[in-house]
């Protein structure tokens, strides 16, 4: 058996007539087309009898009843819509913006305090790079001409290393006086040395 | 299956639930500018890994942006309903500090959020029946220790109407 009401079916709402109960309009077993049981043929469909009397005087009251369902409903109605209205655009909710915006004003100017600590701060310590880099180049400027300094020293040096040595250097003129020095001054470049590193340079000549 | 990602807690449910700060309802974008390496935008960074997913699960409906190497020192802008800007420099403080800031400026407090709540209570009754949009249950035959429902499980026989009145037309 199919049970009607637990089917997930549209309800069809401009079927029903207001104020009514929602009638769901569902085929049920059979589809569009299929005829009707042999044993509902002949059925005529009586709608249910009515008492004129009992009809007249229920009239009456469901008008009334209904009356006083939709002047509550109205009412409710009414109530929530000002409370909302009253929380939207009332005394309070002015209170409430005006209170809320000096808050925010408040907390804006702290913020901007903040920012400005931070800013100062940061100023600093931009400056204080900015001075040691400029250091630092200075430095590197500095060593470099230390470096420069040294090299020329150096160079000069030597020149002065070279200008004492040349009186040494053999020339054409001195040829031969310095053979003859040579001559008359063997030098011995053999030297003994024992096992305690202590050197004797006075050898025998070959 | 084992979590994805470097700290996958911050994917859960429970971390996402703890966080704090809910924004005030005229904030509509959040823009984080921070550097990726520097010494001074590594609360921003932190900031923007663990409490960013906290804030944005609490304000679903706020865009939050973020925007890396555009400047050299980290800041967070919120643009407000009204076209006001705010802007807060984050520059060299903890990713702790930065989010109680934010929280102070433009978070919701307690008791507004506790006032809220309490509203919220108030509409959604949880012992009401009814629609699934507005209410926890339907049909009473959804709580358990309850007469499961006919549609599901029939009914024994001597609690349908039916059977009943069948018993009913016996005796008379």
């Amino acid at each position: 058996l199919l049970r009607v009401a637990k089917c997930p079916v549209q309800v069809c709402r401009f079927l029903s007539p207001r104020g009514s109960v929602l009638i769901e309009t569902v085929r049920g077993r059979k589809s569009r087309n299929d005829p009707k049981a042999k044993s509902k043929q002949d059925r005529v469909k009586v709608p249910p009898p009515i008492d004129p009397v009992e009809m007249v005087v229920l009239k009456e009251r469901y008008t009334q009843y209904q009356m006083i369902m939709r002047a509550l409903r109205v009412e409710f109605k009414e109530q929530i819509m000002r409370r909302r209205y009253e929380e939207e655009v009332g005394s309070r909710a002015e209170e409430r913006t005006k209170h809320e915006a000096e808050e925010h004003r408040a907390l804006m100017a702290w913020n901007d305090a903040e920012n400005l600590r931070l800013r100062q701060l940061r100023e600093i310590r931009v400056q204080k790079e900015v001075e040691e880099l400029a250091m630092k180049r200075e430095e590197a400027i500095g060593l470099q001409e230390e470096k420069r300094r040294k090299i020329l020293k150096e160079k000069e040096q030597e020149i002065l290393q070279l200008q004492e040595d040349v009186k040494t250097f053999i020339t054409l003129e001195n040829l031969d006086q310095r053979i003859e020095e040579a001559l008359d001054n063997p030098k011995n470049y053999n030297f003994a040395i024992d096992k305690e590193g202590r050197i004797v340079k006075r050898t025998a000549i070959p | 299956m084992p979590m994805k990602g470097r700290f996958p807690i911050r994917r859960t449910l429970e971390y996402l639930q703890k966080g704090d700060v809910v924004f005030k309802n005229f904030v509509k974008i959040m823009t984080v500018n921070y550097n990726t390496h520097g010494e001074l935008s590594e609360g921003a960074r932190k900031f923007v890994f663990f409490k960013i997913p906290q804030i944005q699960y609490k304000n679903p409906w706020v865009q939050i942006l973020m925007f890396k190497n555009m400047t050299p020192s980290p800041f967070l802008k919120f643009y407000l309903d009204d076209g006001e800007q705010v802007l807060v420099d984050v520059e060299g403080k903890n990713h702790n500090e930065i989010t109680q800031h934010i929280n102070k400026i433009v978070g919701k407090t307690q008791e507004v959020l506790q006032a809220e709540a309490l509203a919220a209570m108030v509409t959604s009754n949880p012992a009401n029946f009814g629609h699934r949009k507005y209410c926890l249950r339907e049909c009473l035959c959804e709580v358990e220790g309850q007469v499961p429902c006919p549609g599901i499980v029939p009914l024994p026989k001597e609690m349908t109407g039916k059977y009943r009145n069948q018993m009913k037309a016996g005796q008379e």
